[in-house]
């Protein structure tokens, strides 16, 4: 009697085990044959980021949806598929081979922080599908010629391009104001640092008379800034810059309002611009100076409304960063498909993608390109603008030329040995 | 110990086998990924199980040696000096050397003040990666892949490959950590773990016991870290975060410290049920959670020892009754895992 049960248990435990890997090996949708294009999205949908993986999933569903319900592409819908990341790049590059082998995605939106969009840019090296980045602002993922990968764009902000923008924007400030003493606060890792560096670089560049007096490195998302406010009390500088975002910022500004520090110190900040940080300070002071990350009133376009409308309507909370980056990347794919009459190989779309040019309304003239010889984005917004206590929040955006940043951009790029 | 090593010996090919012979069976690529990820992380399990359930040494900062061998052979690789086989002896020897440092001042506390003085160090090298950013990458990692030139006709960029060279390491080193199991070194261990002043009073230098199984340890983690680096073509700061201790030391709760193969099977869970739990839905911690909570009330150890202890019961039961010569053999089934 035993026997017999051991044996049965054996053959039900070798049962499972071949179900198990059957089921692990089979596809869930043979995505290749049916009329849906899928779109993976590798992204961080959980922990304390989630909202940059929530609002780019968002954006793409928002875009994905007009164009299906605008009869598709030659009978073909588009169709998101979306993963959490939770953060962590191994996982990232998991969770994409798994898009594209397991899930039949034959594009990839990467909507990854930047460490993740590495990882994903180097399965896209393996699996050349179409792959564009739209949520890493490292300047190095499309710059550096060692790392290009011949199918993967990014439509998305880049470091370099803000840290001119902000320079030239900081330094006709200082200069009007009499800035001299300046002081920065911002996140100690390697974002934090090199986005710093770079802004004081160019800033210094077009305004010499700017001093840095002191700069203070509160950790990742540290609790409490009292250290770091009570330092620029006793330092007193005139300015301040901060690469502090998300939730780390409104707690800054939070903290500063207690302090008054903001009527005697004048702040610039690369991210405060974004809606979800600008509504969730209770008391917003007005006067703080932002870099663009989206505002439904700039640029000042029907199309701009129209998508923040839509966006806000599917979302339930005003676009972020993240958000229109998406959109636009979206789009891209779209029209890369039409050309392609529906083809979807990664090589096929990278040829139509090079050099592309799309009406946006979220171009700060009449088109966004994606630059055929770094697979980057430019022509988006890059203005500052100043902040108001109530909606729209951000008001005055002062418009930086393209043609400055890009001139800049080439200097950087031959300091750098990419050029 | 012959006749032990010859069925080991055995076994493992009888799993090397099988390990090769899924895709072939399931020729679909997502298979051969999922078990790439779960013998590096299976492998890192089983690393810390060394110290955890055979010498009772609870780290916190195992992951620091899983990084170690990610970064130093990745680094090694990018430099383009070197071939994949002599890239990971010199990380898997480099990370020897930095866990015979660590555990030099480590094996040396006991309990909860181990626990944390390892944590510590993690922590340490952990601020190390991400500050040195001009060498590690910083929080961006390393980045422009890690090449993989072939070496004697095997190219690892070739995804079949690559699977078979994990397997084959894979196996390699369980081979290697079931001979330290099952040696006199390993019983010493649990000796160590069960009462270390008696060991010490019969004259085990413990120390020194606890800081060769430490290193061997931080050694083997070193090479699941390289099998990681290989698969994404990249080696980034969370690797030695606290965060990927803590997973090893869940699937370790999870399969069992007891049974030898217990934390393989506790990486194959814990993948299996984060990799689908996390296609359905985001909340994936909370089901995570429930599940592990499930198993910890309700089996009150990991699955692999409670299927033992079923198994063991089972027998007993249906054994004829025990002569008094043989009642003591039961007191060996804790160590024979």
């Amino acid at each position: 009697m035993s026997n017999g049960a051991n044996v049965t248990g054996r053959r039900v435990l070798l049962g499972g085990a071949a179900a198990g890997a059957a089921m692990l090996a089979m596809p869930r949708i043979a995505g290749a044959q049916a009329k849906v294009i899928r779109v993976g999205m590798p992204t961080i949908l959980s922990g304390r980021v989630a909202i940059l993986g929530t609002s780019s999933r968002a954006a793409v569903q928002y875009a994905f949806g007009r164009i299906n319900e605008a009869g598709g592409l030659g009978g073909r819908t588009l169709q998101l598929v979306e993963r959490d990341s939770k953060g962590r790049p191994d996982e990232a590059a998991k969770v994409t081979r798994d898009l594209i082998n397991n899930d039949g995605c034959e594009i990839i939106i990467d909507g990854e922080a930047s460490s993740g969009g590495f990882a994903v840019h180097e399965v896209v090296r393996d699996l050349p599908v179409l792959c564009i980045h739209t949520n890493s602002e490292t300047s190095s993922l499309t710059a550096d010629p060692k790392l290009h990968v011949k199918t993967a764009f990014r439509c998305a902000r880049q470091g370099i391009h803000d840290a001119v923008a902000g320079g030239v924007y900081a330094s006709g400030i200082s200069k009007q104001r009499g800035l001299k003493r300046w002081m920065t606060c911002s996140p100690d890792y390697a974002y934090g640092r090199d986005n710093t560096a770079e802004f004081l670089e160019f800033a210094k560049m077009y305004d010499p008379a700017i001093e840095v007096v002191d700069q203070v490195w509160p950790r990742l998302f540290a609790p409490d800034y009292t250290e770091n406010i009570t330092k620029a009390l006793q330092v007193k500088p005139q300015a301040m810059y901060s690469a502090l975002w998300g939730g780390d910022l409104v707690s800054f500004i939070e903290q500063s309002n207690l302090y008054r520090l903001f009527p005697n110190v004048a702040l610039f900040s690369s991210s405060l611009g974004d809606p979800p940080v600008l509504t969730a300070i209770k008391q917003l002071p007005a006067g703080l100076h932002t870099a663009y990350r989206y505002n439904r009133n700039y640029p000042e376009k029907p199309a701009n409304t129209a998508f923040a409308d839509g966006f806000t309507a599917l979302a339930k909370h005003e676009p972020t960063n993240w958000a229109w980056q998406n959109y636009v990347a979206a789009q891209f794919i779209a029209e890369a498909l039409k050309r392609t009459n529906g083809r979807t190989e990664g090589a096929a779309l990278a040829a139509e993608l090079k050099g592309m040019q799309i009406s946006s309304g979220l171009a700060v003239e009449e088109k966004l390109t994606l630059r055929d010889t770094d697979h980057t984005l430019i022509g988006y917004p890059t203005a500052w603008g100043r902040t108001v206590p109530k909606a729209p929040f951000v008001e005055d955006f002062a418009p930086i030329p393209w043609s400055q940043i890009l001139e800049m951009e080439t200097q950087w790029k031959k300091q750098k040995g990419y050029a | 110990m012959r006749a032990g090593l010859m069925r080991d010996l055995g076994l493992g090919l009888i799993g090397l086998v099988l390990l090769l012979a899924l895709p072939a069976l399931f020729p679909h690529p997502s298979l051969r990924d999922f078990l790439i990820y779960v013998i590096a992380y299976g492998l890192l399990a089983m690393s810390l199980n060394l110290l955890v359930g055979l010498t009772g040494l609870v780290s916190f900062g195992h992951a620091a040696y899983f990084a170690s061998g990610a970064y130093v052979f990745g680094l090694l690789m990018q430099g383009g000096a070197v071939s994949i086989p002599v890239a990971m002896l010199a990380a898997v020897g480099g990370t020897a050397l930095l866990a015979l440092v660590i555990g030099a001042i480590c094996v040396r506390l006991k309990e909860i003040y181990f626990s944390f003085i390892t944590l510590a160090f993690q922590m340490f090298i952990h601020s190390i990666i991400l500050t040195w950013v001009d060498l590690t990458g910083g929080d961006q990692g390393l980045r422009g892949g890690i090449p993989r030139p072939p070496f004697l006709g095997i190219d690892l960029g070739d995804a079949g490959t690559l699977y078979a060279f994990c397997a084959v390491v894979f196996v390699a080193c369980l081979l290697v950590m079931r001979q330290v199991w099952q040696s006199p070194f390993g019983y010493t261990l649990r000796m160590i773990r069960d009462n270390p002043a008696r060991a010490n009073f019969l004259g085990v230098d413990v120390v020194r016991m606890k800081l060769g199984v430490f290193v061997l340890a931080g050694t083997m983690a070193s090479v699941a870290g390289i099998i990681m680096a290989l698969f994404v073509s990249g080696a980034f700061p969370e690797f030695g975060f606290w965060t990927t201790s803590g997973e090893a030391i869940f699937m370790i709760m999870l399969g069992g410290t007891q049974v030898f193969l217990g934390p393989v099977i506790g990486a194959f869970l814990l993948q299996l049920l984060n990799h689908y739990v996390t296609i359905w839905t985001h909340h994936h911690g909370l089901v995570l959670g429930i599940v592990i909570l499930a198993i910890v009330l309700g089996l009150r150890r990991g699955v692999a020892d409670y299927a033992m202890a079923w198994l063991a019961d089972r027998r007993a039961a249906a054994a004829p009754p025990a002569t008094p010569a043989k009642a003591a053999a039961p007191a060996e089934t804790k160590a024979a895992g």
